[in-house]
């Protein structure tokens, strides 16, 4: 648990002070963490002159089995609502660390990759701007996030596409960060391999 | 900034940036509790849905002289999630032999309102605190470890965890008497 006198020096605090403090303390080890909104759940959506109010996102059974769709479309659906937030107020998004990612050689692709305070579940929610990085070429063609080891993709934090000047996509991954060193996009094709090439680096 | 009454008020009238400053300040507490009620990330989130879509059809019977937005909209979030758990339970659940050790009915509502509102104070707060909070209480990182994390001194980390605990103690002044 959680000591107070971990988080507070409380020598130069009065006793009146140090108690409400405490108090607050408690109150914050009783709540627990917050529960971080779905990408789903950003925004309500418009609204509609009738007394129903549709949201955006309905969920579809089938999704909870195609995991690998479900990576995608919330790498998109995150990207999506991210960008339609800024026409209308954007949620803000409670980044924690903010890392910049730029092309392992010559190039003038950037990304900025944001990280919030990890959820009860231990997800680590993420939100990325990639700007510069060419369209992809093909349908099936994608560029993939992921966590480093060593300088070696090792874990895959979710798929993308981009399109325009800037993308940005929301994600989140269940991985303790502290076991990895960084962060990689690679460009992934339909017939190449995984990881593909990396085209941004921290 | 205006009060949550106030929000609810301009809802009822129609005002739709009302209604998403209402979602905006209240989408994660109510998902918060519906999870924790419902244990499910999928109705929990129907939940979140339902709970909105009530508050813009009902907002109109809303009435300040009883008391502000808060305790109104944990009301109707409350009643939508139950509403979503009794249209889950269709067969009778078996009645237990010994006692639950769980904390029976009164404590888990004085329980969920507690941390709705810890959780909604929480968001009040600026970034670098709310952040500083997460990390020191749910990440299970030490202190060294955030200030690690952050880039920052540890000094910083400690004060502005004091700052933050302060913030939460104006915020929560009911809740601490």
């Amino acid at each position: 648990m959680t000591d107070f006198r971990d988080l507070v020096d409380v020598e130069d605090l009065d006793p009146d002070e140090e108690q409400r403090l405490r108090r607050v303390h408690e109150l914050l080890l009783q709540a627990g963490p917050p529960a971080e909104l779905p990408p789903a759940l950003t925004t309500p959506g418009a609204l509609p002159s009738s007394e129903v109010v549709p949201f955006p996102v309905k969920r579809r059974p089938v999704t909870a089995l195609l995991i690998a769709a479900a990576v995608a479309a919330a790498a998109f659906g995150g990207g999506y609502l991210a960008g339609h937030a800024k026409s209308s107020g954007p949620a803000e998004f409670a980044s924690a660390r903010r890392v910049q990612m730029h092309p392992p050689h010559a190039g003038t692709a950037l990304a900025v990759l944001r990280v919030a305070s990890p959820d009860s579940g231990g997800n680590w929610p993420m939100e990325m701007t990639v700007r510069g990085l060419p369209e992809q070429t093909q349908r099936a063609s994608y560029y993939e996030l992921w966590l480093t080891r060593n300088g070696k993709p090792a874990a895959p934090c979710g798929s993308f596409r981009v399109h325009g000047a800037a993308t940005t996509v929301r994600l989140s991954v269940p991985y303790p960060l502290k076991r990895f060193d960084g962060w990689v996009v690679t460009v992934q094709t339909p017939s190449g391999r995984e990881p593909g090439p990396v085209v941004l680096t921290t | 900034m205006a009060t949550d009454g106030e929000l609810i008020q301009r809802a009822a009238t129609g005002d739709q940036n009302a209604f998403e400053d209402l979602y905006r300040r209240y989408a994660r507490s109510v998902f918060g509790l519906a999870l924790r009620r419902l244990g499910d990330r999928g109705r929990a989130e129907d939940a979140v849905q339902e709970t909105f879509a009530s508050i813009w059809r009902s907002a109109s019977s809303y009435r300040p002289e009883r008391g502000p937005g808060a305790p109104w909209v944990y009301a109707v979030a409350r009643n939508a999630i139950v509403d979503r758990a009794r249209a889950r339970s269709e067969t009778p659940a078996e009645v237990p032999e010994e006692p639950s050790s769980e904390a029976g009915p009164p404590d888990r509502a004085e329980q969920s309102w507690v941390a709705w509102r810890v959780h909604r104070a929480l968001e009040e707060l600026p970034e670098r605190e709310r952040e500083v909070i997460a990390l020191a209480y749910w990440s299970g990182l030490s202190q060294s470890e955030v200030a690690e994390f952050l880039g920052v001194p540890l000094g910083t980390v400690k004060t502005r965890t004091r700052s933050a605990l302060a913030h939460l103690a104006d915020l929560l002044g009911e809740e601490l008497a």
